[in-house]
């Protein structure tokens, strides 16, 4: 019995030391947090930035006003995600011949998660897909639906509150968007706030 | 007697182990609350003054109708408290973009096949560098090309090179090659396959040309048509692509750059 109780005392042990190994790594996992609390339910937050321009090899495409509205939550402690709106205003190109004739998301929702890199955390959105009709009866590509596809990493400031977009961010994260068979180049500084329960409240993400 | 003191023995160890537990936090997850006490000695001033100037009316209420009434104060002990501090939203001004409607994607010319070249390195994913042989500063043949995703029922493929900015206002058509069977999956550098028609370019010429000045951007395309425009031999690229756009097929593009001088 003696041997037992032991054999079952050192089992227990070794799986408090398991569990608290456990413990140390998961709250490693960013979560979004609101005056410093994780989350809990779902919030609304919405970005928008404060400047933002997509580069299709030889041609910038810029809107005036570039929206994302995300639906937020944390699972297991790690903070997703579901972009469900990309509203975008006056969209123009740096081309004399070319315009946008019509932008879009598709296919939303797309889903997002929260992730770490090098100590910094990031928001990663997954499945993007973008449509955008170019037009312009000397452009080269006028009339033609290009799609933009793939994976977008930006790198959250929990001091700015803010989503950064960039090359940086990307190939922090490993994300790229493509175009025409051609990785294309995101940028865009997206200030961010609750939109539904956490209003006027710090968002942050640990 | 004695077993039942081993067994009293075993229950303290495992009470023990338990205690160890719980102190481990075990169970995973984030524990704000742990959290929020550390931030909060860290930050009281933050916190007195989180308090002092309360979450704003809208915030408060939202709160309230979600939160209990001590929740709703807990931003008190909030790792950053007094609210939100990040820049506002600004306001959207001016009209937002018509998204393409399902009529839209039908009548626009959809970017949906791949083409590259492997005659050209595949960089880093940017525009490719088109090789010196592939410009009038070399051999001034055409690359290798191949293409994938043609519609099933395409009736004709043509290829066009262009430049992607225009110049003199208008766009610059480098090559066109129409009537090339929809079941090819690609051409050789500087060869064509027979039965083809090759349209007269902006420099005027019925062939290939690409010669920049400075650093430019040029794109292939391959185009699948639904249905045939059969042009002949010598038409105006210009003017053929014009055809194209209203025939509403499929295309693949492919950007390249050279830096001539």
């Amino acid at each position: 019995m003696k041997t037992k109780a032991t054999a079952i005392s050192t089992a227990l042990a070794a799986l408090a030391v398991l569990c608290a190994m456990f413990a140390t790594s998961a709250s490693a996992a960013p979560a979004w947090k609101f005056e410093g609390k994780s989350l809990e339910g779902s919030e609304v937050i919405l970005g928008a930035a404060i400047d933002s321009q997509l580069t299709i090899p030889g041609m910038t495409t810029k809107c005036a006003n570039f929206l994302y509205k995300v639906t937020i939550k944390n699972e297991a402690g790690t903070g997703k995600g579901e972009v469900t709106e990309l509203p975008l205003y006056e969209c123009t190109t740096n081309s004399e011949v070319c315009s946008v004739g019509k932008i879009g998301a598709e296919k939303l929702p797309w889903a997002s998660k929260l992730t770490t890199v090098s100590s910094s955390p990031y928001i990663i959105i997954e499945g993007i897909k973008v449509g955008i009709i170019y037009t312009g009866e000397e452009c080269a590509v006028d009339g033609t639906l290009v799609t933009v596809t793939g994976t977008a990493g930006g790198l959250i400031s929990n001091v700015t509150e803010t989503a950064t977009f960039d090359a940086a961010s990307f190939t922090a994260t490993g994300t790229s968007l493509k175009a025409m068979s051609t990785k294309i180049e995101w940028k865009g500084v997206f200030p961010t706030e609750a939109f539904e329960w956490k209003r006027e409240q710090a968002i942050s993400v640990s | 007697m004695v077993p039942p003191a081993k067994s009293t023995s075993a229950g303290l160890c495992l009470a023990l182990v338990l205690a160890v537990l719980l102190l481990a936090g075990c169970g995973g997850g984030d524990d704000p609350e742990g959290q929020s006490a550390g931030a909060s000695t860290a930050s009281s001033s933050a916190q007195a003054q989180g308090e002092a100037n309360a979450a704003p009316a809208k915030s408060e209420k939202k709160e309230g109708e979600r939160s209990s009434p001590k929740a709703s104060r807990q931003p008190a002990a909030a790792a950053k408290g007094g609210g939100k501090q990040g820049p506002p939203i600004a306001q959207p001004t001016g009209a937002r973009e018509p998204e393409p409607t399902p009529a839209d994607i039908a009548n626009a010319t959809v970017a949906d096949m791949t083409l590259t070249s492997p005659s050209l390195p595949p960089g880093s994913g940017e525009a490719a560098p088109l090789s010196r042989t592939y410009t009038c500063d070399g051999e001034g043949k055409w690359p290798a090309l191949s293409w994938s995703g043609v519609p099933a029922d395409s009736a004709e493929l043509i290829l066009y090179a262009m430049n992607l900015a225009p110049v003199g206002g208008k766009l610059f058509v480098d090559w066109a090659v129409a009537g090339i069977d929809p079941a090819l999956t690609g051409i050789e550098a500087g060869k064509l396959p027979k039965g083809v028609a090759v349209g007269t370019n902006s420099y005027g010429k019925r062939g290939y040309e690409i010669c920049p000045e400075g650093t430019e951007i040029h794109i292939f395309a391959i185009y699948a048509l639904p249905r045939p425009l059969s042009p002949p031999p010598g038409f105006d690229a210009r003017e053929l692509r014009r055809r194209i756009l209203d025939v509403s097929g499929n295309v693949g593009l492919y950007p390249v750059t050279y830096t001539r001088g």
